[in-house]
């Protein structure tokens, strides 16, 4: 068995393409075969070859032509309306492929966008950007907001469910506070204080475990001297 | 390593049990065996017809270079003509053939790069997120967290905005 990347062209050399075709033949038959059997449904195949004025068929003759007239007795739009030649199937794939593409640059995109925003929280300056980035990286931080805002939605409800089920006279010592306080800071743009607001914030929080290691280390992953452009890429033709 | 799919593993060959896994197999595979059929008729220049009802009983067929003409040389038993004007024809066909492919195959060559690209870009946002506790999914931030963070995005939004308008600015003048 091969695993040299086959070139899709008609092969030239007679005895190559003698052998390729019994072989493929071979495998063909087998699959349909295998179509057929794994999903329980009724197929055909028939093969015509420069080698034989007799077709080569699937799974016999008479089985054939069973299929056939099956397929003969459905309205004519039923047996056109999957039916493809070369060139169909293959604008078929195109087109599939084309659309795979477009959602997977979509995600892409949509990530790098992501990661953009996280190092301009750093101080990553904002002025390599360009227009189109500028945008982008204005509608994700909109939508990070929208949805830390359904957050707390969702958790407003939850501690007040709580409270309705737990009649306490006082505070509940441990438990974060009912009511979020708004932390407000002095706002900034300048980098330094920005990274020293960020080290007071991880510098040991009560007893709200952070989830991750991370208190002692590097805190600031994109630092002042980050020389990687953030936009790396031409990325629409 | 969980799988995706079960290639390279043995399939026995009996008729699949549970009705969804059928439906995705008949698709593929339905998809794959007219990959090979076209792939046969362009190396070897085979002519060949397929049809195969599917579970559904609706009918698809294959035919290079068309299921009717076939499907009617096998009827009445009339090997398909190959005229000089048909020749002319063919080869012209098979030139157009070959350039889909070509398109086929660059297409599926980015698609592959870019779902490279999008593993390595899960990869930097998995590695970030053990560092900077902000990274992290917002299910799992606590309170304060959300609202320090909040706060950190709304004053750069606000940069944003400004950059926008400077930039802006600086691309009309």
């Amino acid at each position: 068995m091969t695993r040299k990347k086959v070139k899709l062209a008609y092969i030239a050399n007679d005895s190559a393409r003698k052998a390729t075709f019994k072989k493929r033949k071979k495998g063909l038959m087998k699959k349909v075969s295998e179509l057929s059997t794994l999903c329980g449904i009724d197929a055909c195949a028939i093969i015509y070859s420069p080698y034989d004025t007799q077709p080569e068929v699937w799974p016999s003759p008479l089985g054939v032509q069973r299929v056939l007239s099956q397929f003969q007795k459905m309205p004519e739009m039923e047996q056109s309306k999957k039916m493809v030649n070369q060139e169909s199937f293959l604008r078929q794939r195109i087109t599939k492929a084309s659309e795979q593409l477009k959602k997977q640059r979509k995600d892409n995109r949509e990530k790098e966008v992501t990661q953009a925003m996280f190092q301009c929280l750093t101080g990553k300056s904002l002025q390599n950007l360009n227009m189109m980035d500028l945008n982008d990286l204005g509608w994700m931080i909109d939508q990070n907001l929208k949805e830390i805002n359904k957050r707390f939605d969702t958790l407003k409800r939850e501690t007040n469910s709580q409270v309705a089920a737990v009649s306490v006279a006082g505070p509940s010592g441990e438990h974060p506070s009912q009511k979020a306080e708004v932390l407000t800071f002095e706002v900034n743009n300048d980098n330094m204080q920005r990274q020293q607001w960020f080290m007071d914030l991880l510098n040991p929080q009560p007893q709200e475990p952070l989830g991750f290691g991370g208190h002692d280390e590097m805190l600031l992953p994109f630092g002042d001297n980050n020389e990687n452009p953030l936009w790396s890429n031409a990325f629409f033709p | 390593m969980v799988r995706k799919s079960r290639g390279r593993q043995k399939v026995e060959m009996v008729k699949m049990s549970k009705e969804s896994n059928l439906q995705v197999t008949f698709s593929k595979r339905r998809s794959g065996l007219f990959k090979k059929a076209s792939e046969l008729c362009i190396l070897c220049g085979a002519e060949i017809a397929i049809i195969v009802f599917s579970p559904g009983n609706k009918v698809f067929s294959f035919g290079h270079p068309g299921v009717e003409t076939l499907v009617n040389s096998f009827l009445n038993r009339n090997p398909p003509q190959h005229s000089g004007a048909m020749q002319l024809f063919e080869a012209h066909r098979n030139a157009t053939v070959r350039e889909n492919n070509m398109q086929l195959t660059q297409v599926l060559n980015q698609l592959e790069m870019e779902r490279k690209r999008g593993e390595d870009l899960n990869q930097l946002r998995k590695a970030g997120q053990t560092l900077c506790w902000w990274e992290a999914p917002i299910e799992e931030l606590t309170l304060p967290q959300l609202e320090q963070l909040k706060a950190s995005l709304e004053e750069l939004k606000k940069n944003v905005t400004k950059e926008d308008a400077r930039t802006f600015v600086l691309s009309v003048t």
